[in-house]
Protein backbone atom coordinates (compact mmCIF):
# COMPACT_ATOMS: atom_id res chain seq x y z
CA UNK A 1 0.00 0.00 0.00
CA UNK A 2 2.63 2.52 0.94
CA UNK A 3 4.25 2.39 -3.01
CA UNK A 4 1.03 3.23 -4.74
CA UNK A 5 0.59 6.69 -5.30
CA UNK A 6 -2.96 7.74 -4.11
CA UNK A 7 -5.38 10.00 -6.11
CA UNK A 8 -7.07 11.15 -3.41
CA UNK A 9 -6.84 11.04 0.47
CA UNK A 10 -9.49 12.48 2.71
CA UNK A 11 -9.09 12.71 6.21
CA UNK A 12 -12.11 13.34 8.62
CA UNK A 13 -13.64 15.21 5.66
CA UNK A 14 -17.08 16.98 6.76
CA UNK A 15 -19.13 19.22 4.99
CA UNK A 16 -23.03 20.88 5.31
CA UNK A 17 -24.79 23.77 3.45
CA UNK A 18 -26.69 24.56 6.25
CA UNK A 19 -24.88 24.45 9.70
CA UNK A 20 -27.91 22.38 11.27
CA UNK A 21 -28.14 20.08 8.34
CA UNK A 22 -24.49 17.81 7.87
CA UNK A 23 -24.30 16.01 4.59
CA UNK A 24 -21.25 14.51 4.63
CA UNK A 25 -19.75 13.57 8.26
CA UNK A 26 -15.79 12.45 9.23
CA UNK A 27 -15.11 10.93 5.83
CA UNK A 28 -12.08 9.19 5.22
CA UNK A 29 -11.10 7.61 1.80
CA UNK A 30 -8.04 6.66 -0.26
CA UNK A 31 -8.30 6.15 -4.20
CA UNK A 32 -5.15 4.60 -5.64
CA UNK A 33 -4.42 6.60 -8.58
CA UNK A 34 -5.40 4.80 -11.54
CA UNK A 35 -8.56 2.97 -10.42
CA UNK A 36 -12.09 3.73 -11.20
CA UNK A 37 -14.28 4.06 -8.25
CA UNK A 38 -18.06 4.26 -8.34
CA UNK A 39 -20.22 6.21 -5.76
CA UNK A 40 -23.61 5.04 -4.87
CA UNK A 41 -26.27 5.87 -2.42
CA UNK A 42 -30.33 6.54 -2.43
CA UNK A 43 -30.95 10.60 -3.53
CA UNK A 44 -29.99 12.88 -1.52
CA UNK A 45 -27.47 10.80 0.23
CA UNK A 46 -24.58 12.80 -0.60
CA UNK A 47 -23.13 11.58 -3.74
CA UNK A 48 -22.53 15.25 -5.66
CA UNK A 49 -21.91 16.97 -2.65
CA UNK A 50 -19.01 14.86 -2.67
CA UNK A 51 -17.96 14.89 -5.81
CA UNK A 52 -18.00 18.79 -5.53
CA UNK A 53 -15.79 18.39 -3.01
CA UNK A 54 -13.46 16.40 -4.80
CA UNK A 55 -13.31 18.55 -7.73
CA UNK A 56 -12.61 21.86 -5.59
CA UNK A 57 -15.84 23.16 -6.66
CA UNK A 58 -16.70 22.74 -2.94
CA UNK A 59 -14.61 23.46 0.38
CA UNK A 60 -14.95 21.29 3.11
CA UNK A 61 -16.26 22.86 6.65
CA UNK A 62 -13.46 20.65 8.37
CA UNK A 63 -10.66 17.67 7.10
CA UNK A 64 -8.57 17.43 4.88
CA UNK A 65 -8.54 16.49 1.18
CA UNK A 66 -5.38 15.67 -0.43
CA UNK A 67 -4.82 15.49 -4.34
CA UNK A 68 -2.25 13.61 -5.98
CA UNK A 69 -0.06 13.69 -2.30
CA UNK A 70 -1.19 18.00 -2.40
CA UNK A 71 -3.59 19.47 -0.16
CA UNK A 72 -6.39 21.29 -1.42
CA UNK A 73 -6.72 24.69 -0.37
CA UNK A 74 -7.34 27.96 -1.71
CA UNK A 75 -3.93 28.13 -2.95
CA UNK A 76 -3.27 25.24 -3.96
CA UNK A 77 -6.64 25.09 -6.14
CA UNK A 78 -5.76 26.74 -8.76
CA UNK A 79 -2.94 24.67 -9.66
CA UNK A 80 -4.92 21.46 -8.86
CA UNK A 81 -8.06 22.18 -10.77
CA UNK A 82 -6.42 21.65 -13.94
CA UNK A 83 -5.44 18.00 -13.02
CA UNK A 84 -9.41 17.06 -12.61
CA UNK A 85 -12.03 17.16 -14.82
CA UNK A 86 -16.04 16.71 -14.14
CA UNK A 87 -18.73 15.35 -16.90
CA UNK A 88 -22.45 16.01 -15.17
CA UNK A 89 -25.59 14.82 -15.52
CA UNK A 90 -27.67 17.35 -18.36
CA UNK A 91 -25.90 17.26 -21.44
CA UNK A 92 -27.55 20.91 -22.83
CA UNK A 93 -26.36 22.83 -19.40
CA UNK A 94 -22.29 21.91 -19.77
CA UNK A 95 -22.62 23.14 -23.66
CA UNK A 96 -20.61 26.32 -22.80
CA UNK A 97 -19.34 27.24 -26.10
CA UNK A 98 -21.92 28.19 -29.44
CA UNK A 99 -20.42 25.14 -31.48
CA UNK A 100 -18.88 21.80 -30.32
CA UNK A 101 -15.18 23.19 -31.24
CA UNK A 102 -15.44 25.74 -29.41
CA UNK A 103 -17.12 24.32 -26.72
CA UNK A 104 -14.14 21.88 -26.81
CA UNK A 105 -11.22 24.98 -26.57
CA UNK A 106 -13.29 26.86 -23.53
CA UNK A 107 -11.15 25.15 -21.13
CA UNK A 108 -8.02 25.31 -23.23
CA UNK A 109 -8.82 29.10 -23.72
CA UNK A 110 -8.68 29.72 -20.40
CA UNK A 111 -5.00 27.89 -20.25
CA UNK A 112 -3.85 30.63 -22.19
CA UNK A 113 -3.04 27.95 -25.25
CA UNK A 114 -1.66 28.98 -28.36
CA UNK A 115 -3.88 28.71 -31.02
CA UNK A 116 -2.22 25.71 -33.04
CA UNK A 117 -2.17 23.69 -29.97
CA UNK A 118 -5.65 24.27 -29.92
CA UNK A 119 -6.92 23.31 -32.77
CA UNK A 120 -4.67 20.21 -32.81
CA UNK A 121 -6.27 19.43 -29.50
CA UNK A 122 -9.56 19.91 -30.06
CA UNK A 123 -9.59 18.01 -33.48
CA UNK A 124 -7.54 15.09 -31.50
CA UNK A 125 -10.10 15.04 -28.55
CA UNK A 126 -12.92 15.19 -31.05
CA UNK A 127 -11.94 12.17 -33.14
CA UNK A 128 -11.18 9.87 -30.16
CA UNK A 129 -15.07 10.90 -29.28
CA UNK A 130 -16.00 10.11 -32.73
CA UNK A 131 -17.30 13.63 -33.15
CA UNK A 132 -14.40 14.70 -35.46
CA UNK A 133 -17.28 15.32 -38.04
CA UNK A 134 -19.60 17.73 -35.75
CA UNK A 135 -16.98 20.12 -35.06
CA UNK A 136 -19.49 23.40 -36.33
CA UNK A 137 -22.55 21.87 -34.99
CA UNK A 138 -24.77 23.70 -32.75
CA UNK A 139 -25.60 22.36 -29.43
CA UNK A 140 -29.69 22.71 -30.29
CA UNK A 141 -28.50 20.04 -33.68
CA UNK A 142 -26.74 17.15 -31.64
CA UNK A 143 -28.60 14.55 -29.68
CA UNK A 144 -28.05 14.07 -26.23
CA UNK A 145 -25.33 11.21 -26.37
CA UNK A 146 -23.69 13.58 -28.95
CA UNK A 147 -23.34 16.07 -26.62
CA UNK A 148 -21.75 14.25 -23.26
CA UNK A 149 -19.68 13.34 -25.73
CA UNK A 150 -18.46 16.63 -26.39
CA UNK A 151 -18.42 17.16 -22.87
CA UNK A 152 -16.18 14.24 -22.10
CA UNK A 153 -14.00 16.19 -25.09
CA UNK A 154 -13.68 18.95 -23.53
CA UNK A 155 -13.13 17.78 -20.37
CA UNK A 156 -10.12 15.27 -21.51
CA UNK A 157 -9.28 17.84 -23.75
CA UNK A 158 -7.50 19.68 -20.47
CA UNK A 159 -5.57 16.51 -20.23
CA UNK A 160 -6.85 15.68 -16.67
CA UNK A 161 -5.50 12.99 -14.28
CA UNK A 162 -8.87 12.40 -12.47
CA UNK A 163 -11.93 12.48 -13.96
CA UNK A 164 -15.32 12.59 -11.91
CA UNK A 165 -18.33 11.75 -13.78
CA UNK A 166 -22.15 12.58 -11.95
CA UNK A 167 -24.45 10.55 -13.05
CA UNK A 168 -23.00 11.13 -16.52
CA UNK A 169 -24.97 8.61 -18.66
CA UNK A 170 -28.50 8.87 -16.70
CA UNK A 171 -30.02 11.50 -18.99
CA UNK A 172 -28.86 9.48 -21.97
CA UNK A 173 -30.97 6.19 -23.91
CA UNK A 174 -29.99 3.23 -23.44
CA UNK A 175 -27.37 2.97 -26.88
CA UNK A 176 -25.81 6.11 -26.18
CA UNK A 177 -25.34 5.25 -22.19
CA UNK A 178 -23.80 2.13 -23.16
CA UNK A 179 -21.53 4.05 -25.48
CA UNK A 180 -20.69 6.67 -22.65
CA UNK A 181 -19.51 3.56 -20.73
CA UNK A 182 -17.57 2.30 -23.38
CA UNK A 183 -15.55 5.38 -23.51
CA UNK A 184 -15.04 5.24 -19.50
CA UNK A 185 -14.18 1.57 -19.65
CA UNK A 186 -11.17 2.32 -22.46
CA UNK A 187 -10.26 5.41 -20.29
CA UNK A 188 -9.87 3.08 -17.35
CA UNK A 189 -8.15 0.60 -18.96
CA UNK A 190 -5.64 3.11 -20.72
CA UNK A 191 -4.22 3.74 -17.14
CA UNK A 192 -4.00 6.81 -17.67
CA UNK A 193 -7.19 8.05 -15.72
CA UNK A 194 -8.61 7.65 -12.12
CA UNK A 195 -12.06 7.95 -12.65
CA UNK A 196 -14.64 8.68 -10.07
CA UNK A 197 -18.11 8.33 -11.37
CA UNK A 198 -21.37 8.41 -9.41
CA UNK A 199 -24.21 5.99 -11.06
CA UNK A 200 -27.46 4.08 -10.22
CA UNK A 201 -26.34 2.05 -12.97
CA UNK A 202 -25.93 -1.91 -12.90
CA UNK A 203 -23.37 -1.82 -16.03
CA UNK A 204 -21.65 1.13 -14.78
CA UNK A 205 -21.10 -0.10 -11.35
CA UNK A 206 -20.23 -3.53 -12.44
CA UNK A 207 -17.23 -1.91 -15.00
CA UNK A 208 -15.50 -0.25 -11.65
CA UNK A 209 -12.96 -1.91 -10.03
CA UNK A 210 -14.53 -0.21 -6.39
CA UNK A 211 -17.97 0.69 -4.75
CA UNK A 212 -18.26 3.01 -2.28
CA UNK A 213 -21.88 3.48 -0.78
CA UNK A 214 -22.27 6.48 0.88
CA UNK A 215 -25.29 6.22 3.48
CA UNK A 216 -26.72 9.24 6.27
CA UNK A 217 -23.24 11.32 5.52
CA UNK A 218 -21.23 8.22 5.97
CA UNK A 219 -19.37 5.83 4.57
CA UNK A 220 -22.01 2.24 4.35
CA UNK A 221 -19.75 0.42 2.62
CA UNK A 222 -16.52 -0.12 0.46
CA UNK A 223 -16.31 -3.01 -1.51
CA UNK A 224 -15.50 -4.55 -5.09
CA UNK A 225 -18.62 -4.06 -7.60
CA UNK A 226 -19.46 -7.73 -7.21
CA UNK A 227 -19.28 -7.86 -3.44
CA UNK A 228 -22.04 -4.75 -3.50
CA UNK A 229 -24.20 -7.22 -5.63
CA UNK A 230 -24.13 -10.11 -3.58
CA UNK A 231 -25.21 -7.73 -0.22
CA UNK A 232 -29.19 -7.32 -0.49
CA UNK A 233 -29.22 -4.87 2.39
CA UNK A 234 -26.90 -2.65 0.97
CA UNK A 235 -28.04 -2.75 -2.72
CA UNK A 236 -32.10 -2.30 -1.77
CA UNK A 237 -30.74 0.89 0.62
CA UNK A 238 -29.50 2.19 -2.48
CA UNK A 239 -32.10 1.40 -4.64
CA UNK A 240 -30.59 -0.79 -6.44
CA UNK A 241 -31.09 -4.39 -8.50
CA UNK A 242 -28.56 -6.79 -9.31
CA UNK A 243 -28.66 -7.55 -13.18
CA UNK A 244 -29.92 -11.11 -14.06
CA UNK A 245 -26.27 -11.91 -15.27
CA UNK A 246 -25.26 -11.01 -11.91
CA UNK A 247 -27.79 -12.91 -9.97
CA UNK A 248 -26.77 -16.40 -12.06
CA UNK A 249 -23.40 -16.05 -11.51
CA UNK A 250 -24.27 -16.24 -7.71
CA UNK A 251 -26.57 -18.69 -8.30
CA UNK A 252 -24.32 -21.08 -9.76
CA UNK A 253 -21.84 -20.10 -7.17
CA UNK A 254 -23.54 -20.96 -4.45
CA UNK A 255 -23.77 -24.59 -6.32
CA UNK A 256 -20.13 -25.02 -6.67
CA UNK A 257 -19.62 -23.25 -10.37
CA UNK A 258 -17.55 -20.10 -10.29
CA UNK A 259 -18.36 -17.74 -13.52
CA UNK A 260 -16.85 -14.73 -14.15
CA UNK A 261 -19.94 -11.79 -14.73
CA UNK A 262 -18.34 -10.33 -17.99
CA UNK A 263 -19.40 -7.59 -19.60
CA UNK A 264 -22.41 -9.24 -20.93
CA UNK A 265 -24.65 -12.11 -21.08
CA UNK A 266 -23.28 -13.44 -23.82
CA UNK A 267 -19.75 -13.87 -22.17
CA UNK A 268 -21.29 -15.64 -19.12
CA UNK A 269 -22.91 -18.00 -21.35
CA UNK A 270 -20.01 -19.09 -23.48
CA UNK A 271 -18.48 -19.32 -20.25
CA UNK A 272 -21.44 -21.53 -19.00
CA UNK A 273 -21.56 -24.08 -22.57
CA UNK A 274 -17.34 -24.40 -21.74
CA UNK A 275 -18.14 -25.52 -18.84
CA UNK A 276 -20.78 -27.87 -19.70
CA UNK A 277 -18.76 -29.29 -22.51
CA UNK A 278 -16.05 -30.02 -20.10
CA UNK A 279 -17.74 -32.23 -18.38
CA UNK B 1 -43.30 29.39 -31.28
CA UNK B 2 -40.63 27.96 -33.37
CA UNK B 3 -39.93 30.54 -35.73
CA UNK B 4 -38.99 32.74 -32.72
CA UNK B 5 -36.35 29.95 -32.27
CA UNK B 6 -34.76 31.89 -35.31
CA UNK B 7 -33.43 34.34 -33.08
CA UNK B 8 -29.58 34.15 -32.32
CA UNK B 9 -29.99 31.30 -34.93
CA UNK B 10 -26.50 31.51 -37.33
CA UNK B 11 -27.83 30.49 -40.77
CA UNK B 12 -24.70 29.14 -42.56
CA UNK B 13 -24.77 30.08 -46.63
CA UNK B 14 -21.59 30.23 -46.87
CA UNK B 15 -21.86 34.16 -48.63
CA UNK B 16 -19.00 36.79 -48.71
CA UNK B 17 -21.23 38.86 -45.47
CA UNK B 18 -20.80 35.28 -43.77
CA UNK B 19 -17.27 35.45 -44.36
CA UNK B 20 -16.49 39.19 -42.95
CA UNK B 21 -14.82 40.06 -39.51
CA UNK B 22 -17.70 39.95 -36.90
CA UNK B 23 -16.04 43.51 -35.93
CA UNK B 24 -16.90 45.17 -39.19
CA UNK B 25 -20.67 44.20 -39.27
CA UNK B 26 -21.22 44.91 -35.56
CA UNK B 27 -19.77 48.71 -36.32
CA UNK B 28 -21.96 48.31 -39.89
CA UNK B 29 -24.64 47.85 -38.03
CA UNK B 30 -24.09 50.66 -35.37
CA UNK B 31 -23.53 53.17 -38.58
CA UNK B 32 -26.69 51.89 -39.89
CA UNK B 33 -29.08 52.27 -36.49
CA UNK B 34 -27.54 55.91 -36.73
CA UNK B 35 -28.61 56.10 -40.60
CA UNK B 36 -32.15 54.87 -39.91
CA UNK B 37 -32.44 57.33 -36.77
CA UNK B 38 -31.44 60.43 -39.29
CA UNK B 39 -34.16 58.58 -42.04
CA UNK B 40 -37.10 61.39 -42.18
CA UNK B 41 -37.86 61.48 -46.05
CA UNK B 42 -38.95 59.00 -49.24
CA UNK B 43 -36.26 59.62 -51.32
CA UNK B 44 -33.88 58.54 -48.04
CA UNK B 45 -36.33 55.54 -47.24
CA UNK B 46 -35.87 54.33 -50.54
CA UNK B 47 -32.14 54.86 -50.17
CA UNK B 48 -32.13 52.81 -47.19
CA UNK B 49 -35.03 50.25 -48.70
CA UNK B 50 -32.35 49.45 -51.73
CA UNK B 51 -29.31 49.15 -49.41
CA UNK B 52 -31.04 47.10 -47.17
CA UNK B 53 -32.20 44.33 -49.50
CA UNK B 54 -28.55 44.78 -51.58
CA UNK B 55 -27.42 43.44 -48.21
CA UNK B 56 -29.89 41.05 -47.18
CA UNK B 57 -29.39 39.14 -50.87
CA UNK B 58 -25.79 39.16 -50.69
CA UNK B 59 -26.36 36.82 -47.53
CA UNK B 60 -27.93 34.21 -50.25
CA UNK B 61 -30.69 34.06 -46.99
CA UNK B 62 -34.15 33.75 -48.68
CA UNK B 63 -35.20 37.35 -47.40
CA UNK B 64 -39.34 35.59 -46.05
CA UNK B 65 -36.17 34.31 -42.89
CA UNK B 66 -36.14 38.52 -42.31
CA UNK B 67 -39.35 39.29 -42.40
CA UNK B 68 -39.95 36.07 -39.86
CA UNK B 69 -36.80 38.04 -37.71
CA UNK B 70 -39.41 41.26 -37.70
CA UNK B 71 -42.56 39.94 -37.24
CA UNK B 72 -43.06 39.27 -33.57
CA UNK B 73 -42.84 43.27 -33.36
CA UNK B 74 -46.15 44.03 -36.03
CA UNK B 75 -48.35 44.61 -32.63
CA UNK B 76 -45.58 47.39 -31.81
CA UNK B 77 -45.21 48.80 -35.71
CA UNK B 78 -48.95 49.11 -36.08
CA UNK B 79 -49.10 51.23 -32.71
CA UNK B 80 -45.71 53.51 -33.59
CA UNK B 81 -47.52 53.92 -36.77
CA UNK B 82 -50.76 55.17 -35.03
CA UNK B 83 -49.35 57.20 -32.51
CA UNK B 84 -47.24 59.26 -34.82
CA UNK B 85 -50.25 59.39 -37.50
CA UNK B 86 -52.68 61.06 -34.58
CA UNK B 87 -50.23 63.17 -33.64
CA UNK B 88 -48.37 65.06 -36.24
CA UNK B 89 -50.20 68.07 -37.34
CA UNK B 90 -48.99 69.00 -41.30
CA UNK B 91 -49.74 68.90 -44.66
CA UNK B 92 -53.62 68.46 -45.92
CA UNK B 93 -56.32 66.90 -44.29
CA UNK B 94 -57.18 63.79 -45.65
CA UNK B 95 -60.14 62.87 -43.24
CA UNK B 96 -61.57 64.70 -40.86
CA UNK B 97 -64.33 63.10 -38.48
CA UNK B 98 -65.79 65.32 -36.10
CA UNK B 99 -62.84 67.33 -34.40
CA UNK B 100 -60.39 65.20 -35.39
CA UNK B 101 -58.51 65.18 -38.09
CA UNK B 102 -55.67 63.10 -39.85
CA UNK B 103 -53.14 64.64 -41.85
CA UNK B 104 -51.05 63.78 -44.82
CA UNK B 105 -47.56 64.55 -42.89
CA UNK B 106 -49.19 62.39 -40.20
CA UNK B 107 -49.94 59.57 -41.99
CA UNK B 108 -46.75 59.95 -44.23
CA UNK B 109 -44.21 60.26 -40.47
CA UNK B 110 -46.02 57.07 -39.19
CA UNK B 111 -45.63 54.84 -42.24
CA UNK B 112 -41.83 56.29 -42.24
CA UNK B 113 -41.22 55.42 -38.55
CA UNK B 114 -42.60 51.70 -38.67
CA UNK B 115 -40.84 51.00 -41.92
CA UNK B 116 -37.69 52.24 -40.21
CA UNK B 117 -38.77 49.76 -37.12
CA UNK B 118 -38.91 47.14 -39.58
CA UNK B 119 -35.85 48.04 -41.66
CA UNK B 120 -33.75 47.89 -38.24
CA UNK B 121 -35.41 44.87 -36.58
CA UNK B 122 -34.76 42.23 -40.00
CA UNK B 123 -31.39 44.29 -41.18
CA UNK B 124 -29.93 43.87 -37.67
CA UNK B 125 -30.79 40.06 -38.16
CA UNK B 126 -28.22 40.38 -40.64
CA UNK B 127 -26.22 39.78 -37.73
CA UNK B 128 -27.10 36.99 -36.07
CA UNK B 129 -28.39 35.42 -38.76
CA UNK B 130 -24.60 35.04 -40.25
CA UNK B 131 -22.24 35.25 -37.87
CA UNK B 132 -21.98 31.99 -35.22
CA UNK B 133 -22.72 33.20 -31.76
CA UNK B 134 -18.66 32.87 -30.94
CA UNK B 135 -17.26 34.61 -33.68
CA UNK B 136 -20.41 37.25 -32.40
CA UNK B 137 -18.90 37.15 -29.21
CA UNK B 138 -15.63 37.59 -29.99
CA UNK B 139 -16.60 40.35 -31.80
CA UNK B 140 -18.32 42.66 -29.58
CA UNK B 141 -15.30 41.77 -27.61
CA UNK B 142 -13.12 43.73 -30.05
CA UNK B 143 -15.64 46.69 -30.62
CA UNK B 144 -16.36 46.83 -26.54
CA UNK B 145 -12.19 46.75 -26.44
CA UNK B 146 -11.55 50.47 -25.84
CA UNK B 147 -14.39 50.65 -22.76
CA UNK B 148 -11.48 48.66 -20.69
CA UNK B 149 -9.55 51.90 -20.72
CA UNK B 150 -12.23 53.71 -18.87
CA UNK B 151 -12.24 50.87 -16.18
CA UNK B 152 -15.36 48.98 -17.40
CA UNK B 153 -15.07 45.68 -17.34
CA UNK B 154 -16.08 43.90 -21.33
CA UNK B 155 -15.46 40.56 -20.48
CA UNK B 156 -18.34 40.01 -18.00
CA UNK B 157 -20.44 42.08 -20.28
CA UNK B 158 -19.54 39.43 -23.43
CA UNK B 159 -19.40 36.50 -21.37
CA UNK B 160 -22.86 37.51 -20.19
CA UNK B 161 -24.10 38.24 -24.01
CA UNK B 162 -22.88 34.74 -25.36
CA UNK B 163 -24.29 32.99 -22.43
CA UNK B 164 -27.53 34.43 -22.96
CA UNK B 165 -27.33 34.42 -26.70
CA UNK B 166 -26.48 30.36 -26.20
CA UNK B 167 -29.35 29.98 -23.59
CA UNK B 168 -32.46 31.70 -25.09
CA UNK B 169 -33.10 28.89 -28.06
CA UNK B 170 -32.73 26.43 -25.39
CA UNK B 171 -35.20 27.51 -22.58
CA UNK B 172 -38.08 28.79 -25.82
CA UNK B 173 -37.25 25.57 -26.67
CA UNK B 174 -38.22 24.25 -23.31
CA UNK B 175 -41.28 26.18 -22.69
CA UNK B 176 -42.53 24.88 -26.27
CA UNK B 177 -42.14 21.36 -24.85
CA UNK B 178 -44.07 22.66 -21.29
CA UNK B 179 -46.81 23.83 -23.70
CA UNK B 180 -46.95 20.57 -25.40
CA UNK B 181 -47.68 19.25 -22.60
CA UNK B 182 -49.70 21.38 -21.01
CA UNK B 183 -51.95 20.73 -24.89
CA UNK B 184 -51.78 17.13 -24.39
CA UNK B 185 -53.72 17.56 -21.13
CA UNK B 186 -56.38 18.87 -23.14
CA UNK B 187 -55.46 22.98 -22.72
CA UNK B 188 -54.64 23.60 -25.87
CA UNK B 189 -53.15 27.73 -25.81
CA UNK B 190 -54.44 28.44 -29.19
CA UNK B 191 -58.58 28.08 -28.27
CA UNK B 192 -58.37 29.36 -25.08
CA UNK B 193 -59.98 32.32 -23.94
CA UNK B 194 -57.63 35.63 -23.64
CA UNK B 195 -58.00 35.39 -19.83
CA UNK B 196 -56.95 31.38 -19.72
CA UNK B 197 -54.22 32.13 -22.20
CA UNK B 198 -53.06 34.89 -19.65
CA UNK B 199 -53.41 32.19 -16.82
CA UNK B 200 -51.82 29.31 -18.59
CA UNK B 201 -48.88 31.67 -19.52
CA UNK B 202 -48.31 32.85 -15.83
CA UNK B 203 -48.28 29.32 -14.57
CA UNK B 204 -45.20 29.09 -17.19
CA UNK B 205 -43.87 31.28 -15.46
CA UNK B 206 -42.56 29.48 -12.70
CA UNK B 207 -41.20 26.61 -13.76
CA UNK B 208 -39.15 27.80 -17.30
CA UNK B 209 -37.56 30.12 -14.62
CA UNK B 210 -36.59 27.69 -12.11
CA UNK B 211 -35.50 25.37 -14.62
CA UNK B 212 -33.19 28.42 -16.13
CA UNK B 213 -31.84 29.19 -12.79
CA UNK B 214 -30.26 25.52 -12.28
CA UNK B 215 -29.18 25.42 -15.50
CA UNK B 216 -27.45 28.76 -14.77
CA UNK B 217 -26.10 27.11 -11.15
CA UNK B 218 -24.95 23.81 -13.48
CA UNK B 219 -23.61 25.88 -16.42
CA UNK B 220 -21.84 27.90 -13.97
CA UNK B 221 -20.47 24.75 -11.80
CA UNK B 222 -19.15 23.40 -15.53
CA UNK B 223 -17.45 26.26 -16.26
CA UNK B 224 -15.84 26.40 -13.02
CA UNK B 225 -14.89 22.79 -13.13
CA UNK B 226 -13.01 23.80 -16.69
CA UNK B 227 -10.69 26.60 -14.89
CA UNK B 228 -12.64 29.67 -15.78
CA UNK B 229 -11.96 32.64 -13.55
CA UNK B 230 -13.60 36.12 -14.42
CA UNK B 231 -11.36 38.40 -16.00
CA UNK B 232 -8.43 36.05 -15.75
CA UNK B 233 -6.25 36.12 -19.27
CA UNK B 234 -7.51 34.11 -21.85
CA UNK B 235 -6.30 32.93 -25.64
CA UNK B 236 -9.08 32.87 -28.67
CA UNK B 237 -9.83 30.23 -30.61
CA UNK B 238 -10.84 32.05 -32.98
CA UNK B 239 -8.77 34.51 -34.99
CA UNK B 240 -10.12 37.32 -36.12
CA UNK B 241 -8.78 39.00 -39.63
CA UNK B 242 -9.43 42.19 -40.71
CA UNK B 243 -9.18 42.25 -44.47
CA UNK B 244 -9.37 44.96 -46.98
CA UNK B 245 -13.13 43.83 -47.88
CA UNK B 246 -13.95 44.55 -44.32
CA UNK B 247 -12.84 48.28 -44.49
CA UNK B 248 -15.19 48.35 -47.54
CA UNK B 249 -17.81 46.78 -45.96
CA UNK B 250 -17.75 49.48 -43.23
CA UNK B 251 -17.08 51.93 -45.88
CA UNK B 252 -20.59 51.61 -47.69
CA UNK B 253 -22.34 52.19 -44.14
CA UNK B 254 -20.16 55.36 -43.64
CA UNK B 255 -21.55 56.39 -47.17
CA UNK B 256 -25.16 55.49 -46.12
CA UNK B 257 -24.89 57.44 -43.34
CA UNK B 258 -23.11 60.61 -44.86
CA UNK B 259 -26.20 60.52 -47.54
CA UNK B 260 -29.11 59.98 -45.30
CA UNK B 261 -27.36 62.79 -43.19
CA UNK B 262 -26.81 65.06 -45.27
CA UNK B 263 -30.42 65.20 -47.32
CA UNK B 264 -31.30 66.06 -43.66
CA UNK B 265 -29.23 68.49 -42.97
CA UNK B 266 -28.87 70.42 -45.92
N1 LIG C 1 -26.80 23.93 -2.98
C1 LIG C 1 -27.39 23.31 -1.95
N2 LIG C 1 -27.85 24.01 -0.90
C2 LIG C 1 -28.43 23.41 0.15
N3 LIG C 1 -28.64 22.07 0.24
C3 LIG C 1 -28.22 21.32 -0.78
C4 LIG C 1 -27.58 21.89 -1.94
N4 LIG C 1 -27.28 20.90 -2.79
C5 LIG C 1 -27.71 19.76 -2.22
N5 LIG C 1 -28.26 19.98 -1.02
C6 LIG C 1 -28.80 18.97 -0.09
O1 LIG C 1 -27.76 18.11 0.23
C7 LIG C 1 -28.20 16.77 0.29
C8 LIG C 1 -27.33 15.92 -0.59
O2 LIG C 1 -27.46 16.34 -1.93
P1 LIG C 1 -26.65 15.70 -3.12
O3 LIG C 1 -27.03 16.45 -4.34
O4 LIG C 1 -25.22 15.65 -2.77
O5 LIG C 1 -27.24 14.23 -3.16
P2 LIG C 1 -27.03 13.08 -4.24
O6 LIG C 1 -26.60 11.89 -3.51
O7 LIG C 1 -26.20 13.56 -5.34
O8 LIG C 1 -28.52 12.84 -4.75
P3 LIG C 1 -29.05 12.44 -6.20
O9 LIG C 1 -28.93 10.96 -6.30
O10 LIG C 1 -30.46 12.88 -6.19
O11 LIG C 1 -28.23 13.18 -7.20
C9 LIG C 1 -29.65 16.79 -0.13
O12 LIG C 1 -30.43 16.69 1.05
C10 LIG C 1 -29.84 18.12 -0.76
O13 LIG C 1 -31.14 18.60 -0.52
MG1 LIG D 1 -26.48 13.95 -7.45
Amino acid sequence: MKDTVLAYELQQVSFAYHPQQQILDNINLRITAGSWVTLVGANGSGKSTLAKLLGGLLAANAGKIYVEGTEMNQESITHLRPRIGMVFQNPDNQFIGATVEEDIAFGLEGRCLPRDEMVERVKRYADKLEIGHLLSKHPAELSGGQKQRVAVAATLAMEPGIVIFDEASSMLDEKARGELQLIMREMSESGGYTIISITHDAEEILASDRAIVLKDGGVAADVSPLELFRNQELLSSCRLIAPFRVRLIQELSSRGIELDPGQDIEEVSEQLCRYISSK
Amino acid sequence: MRDKLLFGRCIDTGSPIHRLDPRAKITGMILYLIAIIAVGSWPMLLVTVVFSIVYMLATRIPLKYFVKAAKPLWVLMVFIFVVQSLTVESGEVVLQIGGWALYAGGLKSGFIAAARMALLVSFTAILTFTTTPGLLNQGLDGVLKPLQKIGIKTQRLTLMMSIALRFIPTILDETHKILKAQAARGADIKELPWKEKGKLLLSLLVPVTVSAFRRAEELVLSMESRGYIVGAPRSEYHLLTWQTKDTWFVLSYVLLVAVVLTYRFI
